[in-house]
């Protein structure tokens, strides 16, 4: 009698532990020293596509050929009785793109030698170690451009206001020029004569030039440090991204890349979206800095396609979503992962100075709580996700 | 050469900045006198009491924004103009006085004409339009 009661005993407590494997998110599995499958969980069965009568006996790494290249060591855990922890491996591409962490325990059971097998899906854990990477980047960068721009705004200040001193000292509508030159006894009109004449006042034209571009990326470097903006107002979704498009199509530095009036604009903004409180100029300037590396890597020379910008807009729990898509080269991982680096550029010198998508970045995160994300397909372009909490709501 | 007959006072701690403004501004006809901190400056302005007071807001010793105030105090006719290296939100005792945003100008000013033409505007009384 009680040796029944034990044996029905074992019998619940088996069940309970296979309930439990079952359970759990984890895909387990039992495989022989060949990596043949014994036994398998249910959510293995979810995630192969397989049921577990049909997997046994099959190599494991057949079923799941993602993670072959760990699969195969298998019998090298077995014999060295070493578990292989945390082996990290992504399987799919582009919006698909999952990460997962692999496990592979030595198992004794009785006379067989075998090994479990666990992979669990950890997508959301990557990302989110990759936000408080990007973060913390920000943070420290943030903090040189902080202190740098006061102590380079002044020397920078005098360069391009002595240049318009200099600029001005020669020109004849200033009584006390007049006045000097007479003094010295040269003719001013002969004096401006020579400077063009050697070229010197376009030098002058080019130091204040040259200013103004070294001011713009000192200020770009600002938003970095920038926690939220008191100048936020009501905006509409949809006119600020037409907005933005009429900026890229009148953008000098886009014209000189390509017309961006040939690109074909696909315009899918849902109407349901309620106006957000955000500050449009900077909002405006994150979705320009993306068109702009949109348009440089669409050229159809490279793509062979006609040139296509999907934007779209739609709600999402309590974010607003922005995604604009591009046709062009896409990015391959490595290059995704730095996207928002600032000063990370795949384009060559001068061409871009590696601080527009980073600025979109600081912008989305620090000024408006949001979130901003790109998926890519190399070959195949690319598509940023832009979420802003709707208005009222808090992150 | 549009500044004749008015005074302007420039503070700021960097002998450069002080140099290329003035000489702009002199140029463009007006009396400047210059300051390197605000506790200097507060004699000079009770001296020559300028129609515009153009400050730095990071100095030493006592700062822009608490300089304004107490300048404000024994000049109330003098206008102010904030030349400042970041982004600055006007505090609400200089919204009091009645600065706004468009009073605010970001180091480097890019062209100084732009300066000249907010100080002929508030010199000539049509100032404190809507800059915010």
């Amino acid at each position: 009698m009680s040796r029944t009661r034990a044996s029905e005993h074992r019998e619940q407590n088996k069940k309970a532990l296979l309930d439990i494997l079952d359970t759990l998110p984890s895909i387990i599995a039992r495989v022989d020293h060949d990596g043949r499958v014994d036994l398998v969980n249910r959510r293995f069965e979810q995630f192969s596509g397989m049921s577990a009568s049909d997997a046994v006996g099959v190599p494991l790494a057949d079923l799941i050929p993602c993670f072959a290249a760990q699969l195969r060591r298998v019998a090298e855990v077995i014999d060295s009785q070493t578990p292989l922890t945390n082996a990290r491996t992504q399987c799919g591409s582009g919006a698909d793109l999952r990460y997962y962490s692999l496990q592979i325990y030595p198992l004794n059971s009785g006379t067989s030698k075998m090994a479990v097998v666990r992979i669990d899906n950890i997508t959301e854990h990557v990302r989110i170690e990759e936000i408080m990477a990007q973060t913390e980047k920000m943070i420290m960068v943030g903090g040189l451009a902080a202190g740098m721009a006061h102590e380079i705004n002044n020397p920078l200040g005098a360069i391009m206001q002595h240049a318009q001193n200099i600029e001005r000292r020669v020109s004849p509508v200033i009584a006390a020029n007049l006045k000097a030159a007479d003094e010295v006894g040269v003719s001013l009109d002969l004096v401006r004569a020579y400077l063009e004449k050697r070229g010197i006042l376009e030098f002058i034209s080019h130091i204040r030039t040259a200013g103004v571009r070294a001011s713009a990326i000192i200020n770009n470097m600002l938003h970095f440090s920038r926690r939220g903006d008191a100048r936020q107002e009501t905006v509409d979704l949809a006119t600020m991204l037409d907005q933005s498009l009429e900026l890229a199509a009148s953008d000098y530095t886009m014209k000189k890349a390509y017309d961006f009036r040939t690109i074909e604009l696909v315009r899918e903004y849902a109407a349901d979206i309620p106006s957000l409180m955000m500050t449009r100029l900077d909002m405006e300037q994150v979705v320009l800095n993306i068109l702009k590396n949109a348009v440089q890597a669409m050229s159809p020379l490279v793509t062979g396609r006609t040139p296509c910008i999907h934007l779209r807009t739609y709600l999402e729990g309590c974010f607003a979503v922005i995604e604009i898509e591009d046709n062009g080269t896409g990015m391959d991982e490595a290059t995704r992962l730095r996207a928002f680096d600032p000063f990370f550029s795949t384009k060559e010198v001068g061409v871009g100075t590696g601080l527009g998508l980073s600025v979109a970045y600081a912008i989305v995160t620090n000024g408006h709580r949001g979130t901003i994300d790109v998926s890519s397909q190399p070959g195949a372009g690319c598509c940023f996700m832009i979420k802003l909490p709707v208005h009222g709501s808090s992150l | 050469m549009n500044g004749a007959g008015i005074t302007l006072l420039l503070v700021d701690d960097d002998e450069m900045i002080r140099d290329c403004i003035s000489a702009y501004l002199e140029d463009e006809g007006y009396n400047v006198r210059c300051a390197a901190s605000g506790e200097e400056a507060l004699d000079v302005i009770a001296a020559i009491r300028p129609a515009i007071c153009i400050t730095d807001l990071r100095l030493p010793g006592m700062n822009g924004e608490v300089f304004i105030c107490q300048a404000h105090r024994i000049c109330p006719e003098t206008g102010f103009l904030l030349h400042t290296g970041m982004a600055y939100v006007l505090s609400d005792e200089l919204r009091a006085i009645g600065m706004t945003a468009g009073d605010i100008f970001l180091k480097p000013i890019h062209e100084l004409s732009s300066l000249t033409k907010r100080i002929n505007g508030i010199a000539s009384g049509v100032n404190r339009d809507a800059g915010d």
